[in-house]
């Protein structure tokens, strides 16, 4: 299994680089791929093409309500297991899962602790798991056990944006979070970039994997609202991406 | 007791007694008390005498001796009027007709040609085998050791038919039993039926035939006399170790086939000295209340068909399947894997079908064990793609069986058929649902398959209390829709048993230390009575818990010596609190909330604190930003209470702890309350109800404050006298 967490601010465009990684992987045919829409603002699912069906969140506020009262005296494991089961979203390419809101008040160190076993044992049936994850790491911290293999963090290519990467950067090596390379991909960047940017990369410590240009064709399906699957496959922003993952040396692997 | 029986028992070892006297004169005449007698090939001498008596028969001289020893044991014929306790004379009885039969069976051994083969199978239309040499005692007889096999079948007679006599043969065997044959009835054998049919026979394929004579029945309990001997080191002359270890250790019984003589009842006797009982074909009488043998001792009359099912059942023999019979891998490894859509053939209930798993229990005759029924299509009749519902209805027999296993062993479904690869299983009871794949079925998984897990994993998992299963999987929606209903009545009525455990009817609770990442001291002990303070937990949360994970947070603790049950204070849980808490805590009470109170982590639900002047306790739910009557808000209270540490007046709770009759119970309970946020009322309102109706105060609610009527402590007595609340009755807190 290979997990890979794009994360970013809102309105960088890391939901469409998700969907654009899923798409890419899901052309290699490289085995199967379970996409985790870890972000509560943006929604990949509408980027990929497909309604979401119960969220975790949701999943986690119902057991928590009914504790009392579970279908059929189950037990809170497998109630959990079989609503999170029966939540995935299944195409023919990949299976998405949406974690839905955070958690409001109250206790859930229980909740999250039979969240984190689940979504363990769901995730260890796929080859790739993308997850599209909010800027503040939530998700990574908390909710899952996740061991991470790439962590990209996209930014716009500003320096305020790549300093925002690099707090990330470094909350991550603090918090422990088992990531195994962390790079930055700038979205929406002109060649060649700014002296500033450059230097704020530098300043930062961080690796610049990719700098995906301006796609008309994405900023159009943006408009439209159309999934990422009628993209054109000579798109720019398509190639950017498909050069970066041939880079890491993704989507050849065989089950 | 059956006097018939042991009549004709006492009779038959007259019988043998007399025969043996004759023919062992007739060879004494013949060649002296010197002459030597032996079974072939052993250093167990004649192995029944030399286990029970110690005697060491090497000559005709020591056969004499033998056949004393037996006719001091014989009692006299029972008198035809009077009527006594018959079973230890039957016992004698069937020990002298042992020793009888050894002396008849050791003077064939003296004779030229001998009576039996050397081989350990029949060879040129010889059948029969005679006393095993010790080195087939040695190889076989471990098996009995090792569990391989169980035990054997000792059959004597013959079937109606020979397809009978092979179907009995094929049973047997299945179970891994096995076949010793002796005892021809009018000169037909079991043996010989096998034989005409072309059945190979030896100890290789564990059909054993002894000998035609009824005599040659005790080569059977020889064997497992040395067995005994030489695998359990009991010591010639232990016998009640020797008969001890044969009634616990080896799985044996008697098949009597047809009609049954005197002497025939005369080794039923025998046997059950050693624990095993006799299953007879023809109506012969039964002695069923236990003692010697583990349940009955003799049951007549019993179908051919169903002759060895009842055996398996009345020797108490467990069935081991060793192998799941599925055509697909199987093992833990394969829990937890899903199977995509994608990958899918079928889907079985789930989401978008209906379906049921449902385990009763049923009298030992209604169950067939390992019966497996698919009503409705099998897996081959349907498209792939498919959805269908499914009823999983599974019917199990025991002596030991109790419905409060019923759903201990309907949970385990989802396990054990999650281990089978290609297949997927969720959820229990009305709400299950299974996906199997396309690989699976093209290596020939079929449903039937689902009832071959259930069968083999519960003989593995759960023997110890059933004895049989059958399986019926229901594929029809109009079945399932049918039974699905009787099931949830079934559903109801378990949750309402399970709702009514005490802490006094268990003796382990369990503890949770999940949140000690946030106050390192807490730890939450959860009883039936009282669930996790967070509320997530019940004792039955925190029992599976640790069933999935054994070092995880919930471990269980033994109550140990009740100190103080008024309070709820344990000597065991002591002991675990103190280690746990890092010995901050020595000690608490789990239903007061005055003397040593549970401690808190800082995720409980609600707050009681007790309002002193009111003689009563308020509670509030952490979702209340308000101020309460004690002057603090919430959040203040939940500095005072959580940590880990002990405040005496103060505790963190569930909600639904407040319904249980252990809450606060050393302080009178849930009466004391006088003030809850109006919110956690209305919540509550079935519960205050109950509480009420157990007190015997119908409108105890109204007399309960919420934050409409008082704020303060002032309001709220004045409140509850208006009310005429009962805590201003009771007793003092302090």
């Amino acid at each position: 299994m290979i997990t890979l967490a794009i994360s970013g601010k809102g309105g960088t465009g890391k939901s469409t680089i998700s969907a654009l990684i899923i798409r890419w992987l899901a052309g290699m045919k490289g085995g199967p791929i379970l996409a985790v829409d870890a972000d509560s603002n943006v929604n990949l699912n509408d980027l990929l093409g497909i309604p979401l069906k119960e969220t975790i969140g949701a999943i986690r506020e119902e057991m928590r309500a009914k504790i009392s009262n579970l279908p059929g005296g189950m037990t809170k494991q497998q109630f959990l297991e079989y609503k999170i089961q029966s939540s995935l979203v299944e195409t023919k390419d990949f299976d998405l899962i949406g974690m839905g809101r955070p958690e409001g008040r109250g206790c859930y160190c229980y909740a999250n602790n039979l969240l984190q076993d689940v979504l363990h044992t769901l995730a260890s049936n796929y080859k790739y798991v993308v997850i599209d994850n909010e800027a503040g790491m939530e998700h990574l911290s908390r909710r899952t056990r996740q061991a991470i293999d790439y962590l990209l963090m996209v930014s716009d290519p500003s320096p305020r944006g790549i300093a925002t990467a690099g707090r990330i950067n470094r909350l991550l090596a603090e918090l422990e979070t088992r990531v195994a390379k962390r790079y930055l991909i700038l979205n929406r960047a002109a060649h060649p970039l700014s002296p500033a940017v450059e230097k704020a990369i530098a300043a930062e410590k961080l690796e610049l994997l990719a700098a995906i240009p301006e796609d008309q064709n994405l900023l159009m399906m943006d408009r439209e609202g159309v999934p990422i699957w009628s993209l054109p496959l000579d798109s720019v922003g398509f190639e950017a991406v498909s050069q970066m993952m041939t880079k890491l040396d993704l989507g050849r692997e065989r089950t | 007791m059956s006097k018939i029986i042991s009549t004709k028992a006492i009779r038959g070892a007259h019988k043998l007694v007399a025969r043996a006297e004759k023919e062992l004169q007739r060879v004494l005449d013949e060649k002296g008390p010197q002459a030597k007698v032996e079974f072939p090939n052993t250093g167990y001498y004649l192995p029944i005498s030399y286990g029970i008596l110690g005697l060491k028969v090497e000559t005709l001289g020591g056969l004499q001796e033998l056949l004393d020893e037996a006719k001091r044991l014989l009692p006299p014929l029972p008198d035809e009027r009077l009527w006594v306790p018959y079973l230890g004379h039957t016992l004698d009885a069937g020990m002298a007709s042992l020793f009888a039969d050894e002396i008849i069976e050791a003077i064939k051994y003296t004779h030229n040609p001998l009576p039996y083969l050397a081989e350990t199978s029949p060879r040129d239309g010889h059948l029969w085998l005679g006393a095993a040499h010790d080195v087939i005692m040695r190889e076989r007889g471990i098996e009995f050791v090792d569990g391989t096999a169980p035990g054997f079948a000792a059959c004597v007679g013959y079937c109606p038919t020979n397809e009978m006599a092979v179907k009995i043969a094929r049973e047997l065997q299945e179970k891994n039993l096995y076949v010793f044959m002796s005892a021809a009835t009018d000169g037909k054998s079991m043996a010989q039926q096998l034989a005409e049919e072309g059945i190979e026979m030896g100890w290789e394929t564990r059909l054993v035939p002894f000998g035609d004579d009824v005599t040659a029945t005790v080569h059977a309990l020889g064997f497992s006399t040395r067995v005994a001997l030489s695998f359990g080191g009991a010591q010639p002359g232990d016998y009640q170790r020797i008969l001890r270890y044969n009634k616990n250790r080896i799985f044996a019984f008697v098949l009597a086939l047809g009609p049954v003589d005197d002497e025939k009842h005369a080794q039923a006797a025998g046997a059950i000295n050693f624990g095993f009982p006799t299953i007879a074909e023809t109506d012969i009488d039964n002695i069923l209340p236990t003692g010697i043998c583990t349940y009955e001792h003799v049951v007549s009359p019993v179908p051919l068909d169903k002759i060895v099912a009842k055996a398996v059942e009345v020797r108490g023999l467990k069935i081991v399947v060793t192998k799941v019979p599925v055509p697909v891998p199987f093992g833990p490894a394969f829990q937890g894997e899903r199977i995509r859509k994608e990958e899918m053939f079928v889907e079985l209930a789930g989401s978008s079908g209906h379906g049921f798993e449902f385990l009763t229990t049923r009298n030992l005759d209604e169950v067939e064990d390992g019966k497996i029924e698919v009503i409705g299509p099998e897996i081959d009749d349907i498209e792939e793609g498919s959805q269908l519902p499914l009823g999983v209805w599974v019917e199990v027999a025991g002596r030991q069986m109790q419905p409060d296993f019923e759903p201990i062993l309907e949970r385990r479904i989802h396990d054990f058929i999650n281990m089978a690869h290609g297949v997927f299983h969720m959820g229990q009871r009305d709400i299950n649902w299974i996906r199997i794949s396309k690989e699976a079925k093209d290596k020939g998984f079929k449903f039937r398959h689902l009832g071959s897990i259930i069968h083999a994993k519960f003989h593995g998992e759960f023997g110890k209390i059933f004895d049989k299963v059958q399986i019926k999987i229901h594929t029809r929606e109009k079945e399932v829709m049918e039974l699905i209903e009787l099931t949830r009545k079934v559903y109801r009525e378990r949750d309402e048993r399970i709702g009514s455990l005490t802490d006094e009817a268990v003796d382990t609770f369990y503890s949770c230390t999940l949140c000690q990442s946030f106050a390192p001291n807490h730890v939450c002990v959860i009883t039936p009575e009282r669930s996790g303070l967070c509320g997530a937990y019940s004792w039955l949360d925190g029992k599976a818990a640790h069933q999935i994970s054994p070092t995880g947070a919930n471990q269980p603790i033994k109550k140990g010596q009740v100190l103080d049950s008024i309070k709820g204070r344990w000597q065991g849980i002591n002991e675990f609190v103190t280690t746990s808490s890092h010995k901050t805590l020595e000690a608490f009470n789990a239903y007061s909330m005055i003397d040593n109170p549970m401690t808190s982590c800082g995720c409980f639900e609600c707050i009681s604190c007790i309002l002193p002047s009111t003689n009563g306790i308020m509670v509030v739910y952490r979702n209340y930003a308000g101020l309460t009557p004690s002057g603090m808000k919430f959040s203040t209270l939940a500095g005072t209470v959580g940590g880990g540490v002990q405040t005496p007046g103060f505790i963190g709770h569930s909600k639904l702890y407040v319904g249980s009759a252990k809450f606060i119970s050393a302080e009178g309970g849930a009466k004391r309350i006088v003030w809850m946020n109006r919110e956690l009322k209305e919540e509550l309102a079935p519960v205050l109800k109950k509480i009420g109706e157990r007190a015997g105060i119908p409108d105890f609610s109204e007399m309960i404050a919420d934050e409409t009527v008082a704020t303060t402590e002032e309001e709220v007595l004045a409140h509850i006298s208006k009310t005429n609340h009962p805590a201003l009755a009771m007793p003092s807190m302090f």
